[in-house]
């Protein structure tokens, strides 16, 4: 039996002083889509980057294709909190192994690099498939986002939302990923160009990119994915299968215990 | 009211001075602009660039010409950058008060680097040959041809840096990290690597910077205390919204120095570029050529 995509262990996290999840587990196999759905600030977002490596697990394990890409042990002990950590021990996991296997991250809000132009960007994203086999013929960006075509050389800066959105997700797809993060793709975005992306974002799947993807949109969501999380305060509340998805009032309800009037 | 030919000689002058304070600011900006850090060893590593050129170059040591020293100065320096940041920088990188940290390392560094060339060349002053002797005639007035080499050694190497920067995966991949860190990684970028080569590619322009200076004065360990002021002076005025905003400061800080040296005198001419710098910064907090943003 192979090892699923990406498995998580007993996953706790958050940042500095503030415990944001605990004991995450999850396993997601190969050809896998599925969602996140809950409410703001309980966790998603900070489970994502824990998963992806920018912010260190404090304890259990992230385990992509039978590799786990954290060090063992949980984080820094009493003993040593009074030490630089960062010279008395290595960090516990490193983004840029995580993406280099093939786990790519797509930030929510994502700001990229304001002064570089959309080629520039574009052209270092690549740098992540380096020396890692993938199936070719996912990266032809031009015709899945005909817009950055025509912008190609403007400064990211100078695009709007959605289209700094599209180089993000582009980027992402140039890393020949093995499992996509997309995290609140379409937040804040005019229903026009929301409706592009979230084509968009079909296309990928329908390449055979397996995704995650965070949304508040249960009806995009539903169409997409073929299994839903809940998460809830800091942790995987409910998991529903696909025909199990109810619509946005009966599952607000799920999560919050009541009907909303 | 001064003579034309006075004139040129002075604005040559400052000219030659803004070169080399562009190839100091060029290299203070690049880590300032990544790292997030203000390198006060950026002195030192003149200091060492010029001792390294003179043991390579000069008759008393090896003797192998100025150009060898330029090329081991330079190649010597980004050794020596790569492990001053391994040792000074790195250990602290992750750190919230990282800029307060590397304000002591880099103070620290700098001390041991001038305790070093005290220790390795002695504490009598040195000096390096011109890059190249005469004058050149150009009808209207005449111009050393040391300072012509200068300006054309220094714009070669400030054009080859914007080159890398622009045009390569690496240098792009720089100036990602310098822009948004978090984004650079979650690219799979070695962020860490590319730190140290920031580190490495400032202080071997140091070194480069350190050769010139080493010609128009007295070597001394302490050298670079003086260049290092002027590099900073001149990355506060100008800003760090792109890589070329300090040099075009770097030029304006050559010309009024010349010029104040003439008019005001050697030992007023600090107050004058301070008080401009003051004046900028009262008018315009991010510099003359600044954004918010600070990039390469």
């Amino acid at each position: 039996m192979t090892a699923p995509l990406l498995e998580l262990r007993g996953l706790t996290g958050g940042y500095a002083q503030t415990q944001i999840f605990q004991g995450v587990d999850l396993v997601i196999e190969h050809g896998a889509t599925v969602g996140f759905f809950g409410p703001n600030g309980h966790g998603k977002t900070t489970l994502m980057k824990t998963i992806s490596g920018v912010l260190e697990p404090w304890s259990g394990d992230v385990i992509f294709e039978g590799r786990r890409m954290n060090r063992a042990a949980a984080r820094g002990s009493r003993r040593f909190r009074n030490f630089n950590y960062d010279a008395v021990t290595r960090r516990r996991m490193d983004p840029k192994d995580v993406a280099r296997a093939g786990l790519i991250h797509v930030a929510q809000g994502n700001l990229l690099f304001p002064e570089m132009t959309v080629t520039e960007v574009l052209s270092i994203a690549t740098l992540a498939a380096a020396g890692r086999s993938a199936p070719a013929g996912r990266t032809d960006v031009a015709a899945l986002f005909p817009r950055l075509a025509e912008r190609r050389h403007h400064k990211i800066r100078y695009l709007s939302g959605g289209e700094r959105q599209m180089v993000s997700i582009a980027a992402g797809l140039l890393a020949e990923p093995k499992l996509l993060i997309l995290d609140e793709p379409t937040l804040g975005l005019s229903p026009k160009l929301r409706l592009e992306l979230c084509q968009s974002i079909r296309q990928i799947k329908d390449m055979g990119v397996p995704l995650i993807v965070i949304d508040q949109d249960l009806a995009f969501l539903s169409a997409l994915i073929e299994r839903l999380y809940l998460f809830d305060h800091g942790r995987i509340a409910r998991v529903l299968a696909k025909d199990q998805i109810p619509g946005h009032d009966a599952l607000m309800s799920m999560l919050f215990g009541e009907a909303i009037e | 009211m001064m003579s034309f030919d006075t004139f040129v000689a002075v604005a040559s002058g400052g000219l030659a001075l803004g070169a080399i304070y562009a190839l100091m600011a060029a290299g203070l900006a690049a880590v300032w602009t990544t790292l997030g850090i203000f390198n006060f060893a950026h002195g030192a590593f003149i200091a060492l660039g010029a001792y390294i050129g003179w043991q390579i170059a000069d008759a008393e040591a090896a003797g192998l010409g100025l150009a060898a020293g330029v090329v081991g100065a330079f190649v010597g320096l980004f050794v020596i950058g790569i492990l001053f940041h391994l040792a000074l920088v790195r250990p602290f990188e992750r750190r919230p008060d990282i800029v307060t940290a590397c304000v002591i390392t880099t103070l620290a560094g700098a001390a041991i680097c001038e305790s070093a060339i005290n220790l390795i060349w002695g504490p009598r002053s040195k000096q390096l040959g011109q890059l190249a002797r005469g004058e050149v005639d150009l009808g209207v007035f005449r111009l050393p041809v040391s300072d012509l080499v200068l300006i054309a050694v220094v714009g070669a190497t400030l054009g080859t840096l914007g080159w890398f920067l622009s045009r390569t995966r690496t240098g792009r991949a720089m100036r990602a990290v310098s822009q948004n860190r978090e984004a650079a990684e979650l690219m799979g970028l070695d962020v860490p690597r590319l730190y140290a080569l920031a580190f490495g590619l400032s202080a071997a322009i140091a070194g480069l910077a350190g050769i010139f200076v080493g010609g128009l004065r007295f070597m001394t360990p302490t050298m670079g205390t003086d260049p290092l002021m002027k590099a900073l002076i001149v990355v506060i005025l100008g800003g760090i919204a792109r890589f070329t905003s300090p040099i075009y400061a770097a030029i304006l800080v050559g010309f009024v120095e010349s010029f104040s040296n003439y008019y005001v005198g050697l030992y007023w001419t600090p107050a004058v570029l301070f008080a401009m710098m003051i004046v900028v910064l009262f008018l315009k907090p991010s510099g003359l050529f600044g954004h918010h943003q600070r990039t390469l």
